[in-house]
């Protein structure tokens, strides 16, 4: 059994959003709480955060996009582009380090130093484009990832797996037309959730047809169709394509306790979606995974989530 | 909403006497389904769709020289000879309510819109009214879909509007549904924002029942005895 790398800086809770708004500071002392209590902690090898190079985030967002991010919060606005994107004077400087704790399992897993990685990141990523920001997210970690691993470290073909309760619309677009990074995602179905994409007709375009691939899900559905469509979407789709290295936005929304969502999934089916996703990981990259967490906002349930997605990876 | 906000107005016309040839031609570089017909002052005296196109067309079990034999021969014919004459018309005023009420009676595929002088203005067709319906309903738009279930009393949909006021959260659309029960009507704002959490909070705090859609669903499915 390998090591397992754990991503957290205190400096992540320094992204002030507006009081009451649900990606608060308090998810990820709630996180580090329950690993705390679990004692999970001490297993873990800490992966110091470091802010990214702006040349890394360079490689997926525009860079007038990037100043006018920073600028916003150097003015102080209290959000950016939709009122959803809280922000404070800090948030530009805490995407910086979100993304570099990514960057920073990365070169753990692939230095063999660990075998795979969980980060406890916020801001979250998947819904951020190359030019906007949406959904709480400013950079996206992930795509920021997948970018990172393919110049440095010559990785061919990343695969991101998605199982947010919300369809990863910024991941999704950036890699539309590319061929080198498969996108899948299961989230709740765009008529009724947040952001109204990620219907199963969406594939990629031009030379990157076929390597995007979306499961929606229907409301109150969450058990039966994660089943489902893990098996008859997500595996053989991964299988095909063998990627050389997963990245996982991690998203743990989608449990019936969490307001922010209707899927109903349960405990159990959060078991079953690691269960799956990780014994495709162990057949094709030997247990190489970075794992990124995305949304999960009801604060009793994400800890104990966060903790058994780890002890699973853990189990790799 | 009017017609005019919809309709096509960046037309291609042809006129009574235009080859079928060139209106074949037209029609597949376009990708048009209706072309309208226009005399000399512009005003409409018919329109082709791609059936009047394809009636005209020999038979497609016929071997390919007697095919491109009586081809040549239809395509040498005038569009005056296929067209429907005086077809059905909308004024600029008319709205999207009249057009699809009209569209669905008539089973028509397009409409031409023309003024009081007879001169075409526009052609609305379905997939224009398709469009419109993606526009009306926010469908592009990031947001989340709430369903909401309330009494059939006045007054609810303010509460509701009240909370997404509160909470600075914009509305996309909202559609408000018969529910099973006649003392219950079902409401499903379109909200667009991801942030829902407070605004569900604060619902259930009022005493609203945030329904399964899905429950909702099958509740309105006719049922097998």
């Amino acid at each position: 059994m390998g090591k397992t790398g754990f991503v957290f800086d205190e400096r992540y809770l320094q992204h002030q959003t507006f009081n009451g708004h649900p990606e608060c500071a308090k998810r990820l002392t709630a996180i580090m709480d329950g690993l705390a209590g679990d004692g999970l902690l001490d297993d873990l090898v800490k992966i110091a955060a470091k802010p990214a190079n702006q040349r890394w985030i360079e490689t997926v967002h525009n860079i007038h996009y990037i100043m006018k991010f920073e600028e916003a919060c150097l003015w102080g606005l209290p959000d950016f582009e939709h009122q959803d994107n809280s922000i404070c004077r800090e948030s530009y400087e805490t995407a910086l380090l979100a993304v570099g704790g990514v960057l920073k399992a990365i070169d753990a897993v692939m230095n063999d130093e660990v075998k795979n990685a969980f980060c406890a990141v916020r801001p979250p990523g998947h819904h951020a484009e190359a030019n906007q920001a949406m959904g709480f997210c400013y950079f996206n970690n992930v795509a920021i990832g997948a970018r990172y691993l393919q110049k440095q470290y010559d990785i061919e073909k990343v695969c991101i797996i998605d199982f947010d309760v919300h369809h990863g619309n910024g991941t999704q677009h950036i890699f539309d037309t590319d061929n080198s990074v498969f996108y899948y995602s299961i989230h709740e179905h765009p008529s009724f959730a947040y952001p109204g994409t990620g219907r199963e007709f969406e594939t990629g375009f031009s030379s990157g047809e076929g390597f995007t691939k979306n499961s929606p899900v229907l409301p109150g559905r969450g058990d039966e169709e994660y089943r489902e469509k893990l098996l008859s979407d997500l595996v053989p789709a991964f299988k095909e394509f063998a990627p050389e290295a997963v990245l996982l936005s991690a998203g743990f929304d989608a449990h019936e306790n969490d307001l922010m969502s209707g899927t109903n999934l349960s405990t159990e089916g959060y078991d079953f979606v690691n269960d799956t996703i990780f014994d495709l990981v162990r057949a094709s990259t030997g247990g190489r995974v970075v794992s990124v967490l995305e949304g999960g906002y009801d604060l009793q349930i994400l800890p104990v989530l966060v903790a058994n997605h780890i002890r699973k990876l853990m189990a790799i | 909403m009017f017609v005019t906000e919809m309709m096509k107005t960046d037309l291609v016309a042809v006129n009574p006497e235009t080859k079928l040839s060139e209106a074949r031609s037209l029609m597949m570089e376009g990708d048009f389904r209706h072309l309208p017909v226009v005399d000399a002052e512009g005003k409409l005296v018919g329109i082709v769709t791609d059936r009047d196109m394809r009636d005209a067309h020999p038979s497609s079990l016929l071997d390919e020289e007697s095919y491109q034999k009586t081809l040549d021969k239809v395509m040498q014919h005038t569009i005056s000879e296929i067209m429907t004459a005086e077809p059905i018309t909308v004024a600029p005023y008319y709205t999207l309510q009249d057009t699809l009420l009209i569209i669905g009676k008539k089973k028509v595929g397009a409409l031409p819109v023309v003024d009081e002088e007879g001169q075409l203005k526009g052609i609305m067709s379905t997939r224009d009214l398709l469009r419109a319906f993606v526009n009306i309903m926010g469908i592009e738009e990031p947001g989340t879909l709430l369903c909401i279930l309330v009494n059939e009393e006045p007054g609810q949909l303010k509460k509701i509007v009240d909370i997404a006021y509160e909470e600075n959260v914009s509305l996309g659309s909202v559609l408000v549904a018969r529910d099973w029960d006649t003392e219950k009507r079902a409401i499903f704002p379109y909200l667009l924002t991801n942030n829902v959490m407070s605004i569900k909070k604060k619902l259930l705090a009022l005493g609203f029942e945030l329904l399964d859609p899905m429950q909702w669903y099958l509740d309105q499915s006719p049922k097998k005895e």
